[in-house]
């Protein structure tokens, strides 16, 4: 086929949408990168579990204050909750190494993260952080029960309603009503070893500083987990034992949107991409379209049977 | 007060005084009632057994010294009834010597205990309450013009066995507390070779000194030990795991103030600064004054730690102590709870499913012919490509 | 073997209640049951999902993997339209209808996945959208996709079964004829913008689990591995349904159009294949796929399947071997759904200690479903003009029809008389 003028027009125009396309695209990367800093008036625990007894008061406040069902599936007379479920937002649970010495208690509860993965996933923003406070809450009204959410935690904190028509996802949101009338949430005020504090994300992480400085070599690497760790979370972790034995994955210090959802962003980013594809396919076909149309014309003719579009 | 010819056993005695077969089964149902678990005694079965087995001993003879004390180990001894205070001085031990209790004073009393001493040489228990001076020679307390020091070195040389009776005895108590001018002492870091029962406590349950030295009186032999010289019966466990409170410190209720809300309500004591997480004694489960509740935390009080060393007149009453548990309790999960099965009818109605297309597949892939031509084909068979001569012609 | 594929015939001389009609539909009907069964008593009993693996087979199999094999309109489509392919065009009937029922059968089992689904309604509310979550694009575009473009594209067998049933209506026809035919490109324009960006979005979903996706499928290429994926699995499903049914109605085939599908085919796994090795080798992964375990052993299960359909089809084809060419189609489309199908369950890892495996109502539902769609297509390809034939099997068809409304004439005129 010999190259028409209409050729040579078509490839610059699409070439060059292309590349403004691209162009616009790219330039979501700026934006894209950006690390998601805490809110202003962030608020989040420390634990530290170096403090814990394992008594579970914090357990029993959190039912208590949540007006949760008892868990007590697996004893008919005690709580006795196995993981976090939907009727436990506040879990203690005993890492136990094979030399029984050097055991270590954790508390399991959302960690609120400053770039949760979980409301990057959530379609219609059932899952949303608090502009202010950046505490991570769940709208019934909003969810649709698809559990992505469950998929994308790295902590495995939202749980699911199994049973019952009416399932709901159930997590901790820090007590945000008791935090509307200034008070704390339940499981930092009940707590008799002070293992677990409520406060503004700076005064934790100075506090979780001045411990680690006064007892060097008492917690593990001198680190605290949540700092940076998946973009940083609100709940901050102290212990003596390696933190993946209690259940907090080594993640990088980018956030899992940041990390994974980058490309996805890009590429969608003002629907540039596939409008400009979309608009080069149609081109395109209906340059095809016209040589079909003309060959089926033939073969009908030919046939005396009527074409099939 | 006891026969230097010949010491008679318990049953025949109470016979002599009249005390009739009924009223000392009623004695023995209230030992068996009263005395701790964790004696050989209390394994009896039945009061006649318990009967029998102390109707056989020997009263044993008790001489009871005190040095740097406040007398408050014996005033809770005045307060048990179970069994009688006479009775149990009178019939079931014979205490020789008691100077708050004894009617002699000044040189009779002197005389009674050097007549005790000999006359039982060897075979008496020394029961200990008050801690020991050792500075300066011990000058701080004397006893007749000797000091304790020497006093207890001397007659506890000739005991069969010691108890300490109290903190004091057990291992200093108050007067030992900073900056210990007298330099007081307990009894087991004075008599070493001497086998010493410490119950501290300030005071201690009443109890717990019946029940050793009927132990001793009956089967010969002190209760089982801990590395404290404590009987473990009643210090093997810490206040905080018997406590009648303790579901509160579960749940998170704590008194937060003296006559608060929830300390009205009788909730956990410790945030006032309970010491019974370090604590070992038996107080929760032997009320004082045989009177349920009558106990510091039943009233009310923060329990101070009063039996140990450590803690009382050392630790401040209202610091809160560090909480730990010598081994985690198994009910609490693991951090990886298993989670998910598989049932064999699912298992098999894979298998069926999987089985059934696989079947299916091959079945309709043996019916396609394999790499031949128009020739191999059949004619009128369902591949058969050849052009059909149209119908009616 | 000679013959060709000329147009789309009906399939005319095979009584529509069938055995395997009746099995398909029975499986549905009791699929549907059970669903209710899932609605009343929740996602708990009437499955096998947990806290854990919070997605089952309906979401990774039903919706993720079988959309794949659904593509075929997209892929076959994209290689008669774009890189004309003329020859494509006579099955690409079959290629929407298969990739419909798929489609229809996903999408349905999505609705029943969910546990709140009367708040799905916020589809509607595009300021309750949030645009960065992969999911919401996959379940914006894929029923668009599926009631727009590709209904649309499967709206022509009906005109022509009405202009052929009910003649009356035939001016009706040309004029939908004749709108469609202007619109058309854009139709099918849309046809394939949207299954490509949802099918990429499918892969996407398994990128937020982050590190619990073993390593050897985790990458940020997954959304076009998915995607190319879809590409071959739909030529594959496509192939495969034409073989099939021609086997089972005894319709002859078109060894040239089945070997210009084995090539497009072959040559999308081959290119498939290597670049997937090659993010392997450049992301360093390399070292833990030649471990012995049970990931990189999943892993060389998929090359195996996938690298040995690609000889059995380049092979087949010069051979013209049609039953090696359908083994080589059903490889090829078991590898793809692996692939597809490990990031989410077998390669997904969320933590130690946890298991998955469907429940026996789990499975008839996800069973029933797909004989739900296997059942209309039967139904609709004995219907509809959808399965390629040459054309005297058109002109048989007519003159049966012809011989049938003889005999109804004559039979009138009988009873007339």
């Amino acid at each position: 086929m010999a190259i028409t003028r209409r050729d040579v027009l078509k490839t610059l125009t699409t070439g060059t949408a292309v590349a403004a396309t691209t162009g616009t695209a790219l330039s979501g990367v700026t934006h894209a990168e950006e690390q998601v800093a805490p809110p202003p008036a962030a608020v989040g625990m420390l634990y530290d579990a170096t403090r814990c007894i394992g008594c579970q008061s914090c357990v029993a406040a959190c039912a208590e204050a949540n007006q949760l069902q008892p868990d007590t599936r697996l004893d008919p007379l005690h709580q006795a909750p196995r993981d976090l479920n939907y009727t436990t937002k506040n879990i203690i649970k005993l890492y136990k190494p094979t030399d029984g010495k050097s055991y270590s208690y954790v508390k399991q509860q959302c960690m609120h993260c400053v770039d949760p993965a979980c409301v990057a996933g959530c379609m219609f923003k059932g899952l949303k952080k608090d502009p202010h406070t950046g505490v991570v809450t769940w709208n019934s009204q909003l969810c649709v029960g698809c559990r992505y959410c469950e998929i994308s935690c790295p902590y495995h904190i939202p749980k699911f309603q199994w049973e019952g028509f009416n399932p709901k996802i159930v997590k901790c949101e820090l007590c945000k009503e008791r935090l509307a009338v200034g008070q704390q949430p339940a499981c930092t005020s009940v707590c008799p070893a002070q293992a677990v504090i409520f406060g503004t994300r700076a005064e934790l992480l100075a506090e979780a500083k001045r411990r680690i400085q006064q007892n060097p070599g008492k917690y593990y690497q001198d680190r605290i987990y949540g700092e940076h760790e998946g973009g940083g979370t609100q709940v901050l972790y102290l212990s003596r034992v390696p933190f993946e034995k209690l259940g907090l994955p080594e993640l990088s210090q980018e956030s899992i949107p940041a990390k994974y959802l980058k490309w996805q962003k890009r590429v969608y980013s003002y629907l540039a991409v596939p409008v400009v594809l979309y608009a080069s396919i149609v081109g395109v076909i209906r340059n095809n379209w016209k040589d079909h149309q003309e060959h089926v014309q033939e073969e009908a003719k030919k046939t005396g049977v009527r074409a099939q579009l | 007060m006891a026969n230097p010819n010949e010491t008679p056993t318990i049953a025949s005695h109470l016979h002599a005084c009249g005390v009739s077969r009924r009223s000392f089964l009623q004695l023995c149902t209230a030992l068996m009632v009263t005395a701790p678990v964790g004696l050989s005694l209390t394994s009896k079965a039945s009061a006649e057994e318990i009967a029998q087995v102390i109707g056989k001993a020997r009263r044993p003879s008790v001489i009871w010294l005190h040095f740097q004390d406040c007398t408050g180990c014996s005033e809770t001894l005045l307060r048990t009834s179970r069994p009688d205070v006479a009775d149990l001085i009178l019939n079931v031990i014979s205490l020789d010597y008691h100077e708050t209790l004894m009617a002699a004073s000044g040189h009779q009393a002197e005389d009674a205990l050097k007549q005790a001493v000999s006359d039982n040489l060897g075979k008496f228990v020394l029961v200990v309450e008050g801690s020991i001076p050792t500075k300066d020679q011990g000058q701080y307390m004397k006893l007749a013009g000797r000091p304790a020091l020497e006093v207890l070195r001397d007659v506890g040389r000739k005991s069969a066995a010691v108890i300490a009776m109290g903190s004091c005895a057990s291992w200093g108590g108050v007067p030992s507390a900073d900056p210990n001018p007298t330099g007081a002492q307990g009894v087991d870091s004075i008599l070493t070779e001497k086998p010493v029962v410490n119950l501290p406590g300030c005071p201690t349950n009443p109890y717990n000194l019946l029940a050793v030295v009927l132990e001793y009186a009956t089967m010969g032999r002190l209760p089982a030990l801990d590395q404290y010289n404590r009987p473990k019966f009643a210090y093997d466990r810490v206040i905080h795991d018997h406590c009648p409170r303790r579901a509160h410190f579960d749940a998170g209720r704590f008194a937060r103030e003296f006559g608060d809300e929830g300390h009205r309500q009788g909730w956990c004591l410790y945030k006032l600064g309970c010491k019974g997480p370090v604590t070992h004694a038996a107080c929760s489960t032997r009320p004082f004054n045989e009177i349920p509740d009558v106990w510091p935390i039943g009233i009310g009080a923060p329990c101070v730690g009063c039996t140990e060393k450590a803690v009382a007149f050392r630790v401040p009453i209202f610091d809160t102590v560090d909480i730990h548990a010598a081994t985690p309790p198994e009910a609490l999960p693991l951090v990886h709870t298993p989670v998910g099965t598989i049932g064999t009818a699912a298992a098999a109605m894979v298998g069926a499913i999987a089985g059934g297309i696989g079947g299916a597949a091959l079945m309709a892939s043996k019916r396609l012919p394999d790499g031949g031509t128009a020739a191999h084909v059949t004619a009128g068979s369902s591949l058969d490509s050849t052009p059909q001569r149209p119908k009616g012609e | 073997m000679i013959d060709r594929w000329e147009r789309d015939v009906p399939v005319f001389d095979v009584p529509i209640w069938t055995k395997p009609f009746a099995v398909t539909c029975g499986l549905g009907i009791l699929a549907l049951g059970l669903v209710t069964y899932r609605e009343l008593a929740g996602l708990g009993p009437a499955s096998g999902m947990n806290d854990a693996y919070a997605w089952g087979i309906w979401k990774t199999f039903n919706t993720m993997v079988l959309t794949g094999l659904g593509s075929g309109a997209f892929s076959v489509g994209i290689a008669a339209w774009l890189f004309r392919r003329h020859r494509l065009h006579v099955v690409l009937r079959t290629a929407m209808l298969t990739s419909f029922l798929a489609y229809l059968s996903g999408l349905m089992l999505l609705g029943i996945d969910v546990g709140r689904p009367w708040n799905f309604y916020w589809i509607l509310t595009p300021w309750r959208w949030n645009l960065h979550s992969p999911l919401l694009e996959v379940a914006l575009c894929m029923p668009v996709y599926a009631m727009v473009p590709l209904l649309l594209e499967n709206v022509p067998p009906v005109l022509d079964w009405i202009y052929d049933k009910r003649p009356q209506y035939r001016p009706w026809v040309m004029r939908a004829e004749k709108i469609m035919v202007r619109f058309y490109p854009f139709i099918v324009g849309l046809a394939y913008i949207l299954p490509a960006m949802h099918q990429s979005s499918l892969g996407a979903l398994m990128l937020l689990a982050g590190d619990r996706v073993n390593p050897l499928w985790q990458t940020p290429w997954l959304p076009l591995l998915y995607l190319w994926a879809a590409a071959y699995m739909g030529f594959a499903c496509v192939a495969g349904t034409l073989l099939f049914c021609s086997l089972m109605w005894k319709r002859p085939l078109d060894l040239d159009v089945l070997t210009e599908m084995n090539r497009l085919t072959a040559g999308l796994i081959a290119s498939w294949l290597l670049f997937r090795f090659a993010d392997i080798v450049f992301s360093g992964k390399l070292g833990l796929a030649l471990e012995w375990n049970i990931y990189s052993g999943l892993f060389w299960v998929e090359y195996l399947f996938l690298s040995t359909s690609v000889f059995m089809l380049l092979d087949s084809s010069k051979r013209r071997d049609a039953r090696l060419i359908f083994h080589g189609y059903i490889v090829a489309a078991v590898g793809g759904m692996l692939y597809r199908w490990d990031p989410t369950t077998l390669a997904f890892q969320p933590r130690p200690g946890a298991f998955y495996f469907p429940t026996p109502i789990e499975l008839l539902i996800s069973v029933g479903f797909v004989s739900l769609a296997i059942a209309a297509f039967i139904f609709l390809a004995k219907v509809l003009p959808i399965l390629p034939a040459p054309l005297r099997l058109w002109r048989r068809m007519e003159e049966e029809r012809k011989t049938v409304q003889d005999t109804a004439t004559t039979a009138q005129f009988a009873a007339a008389d």
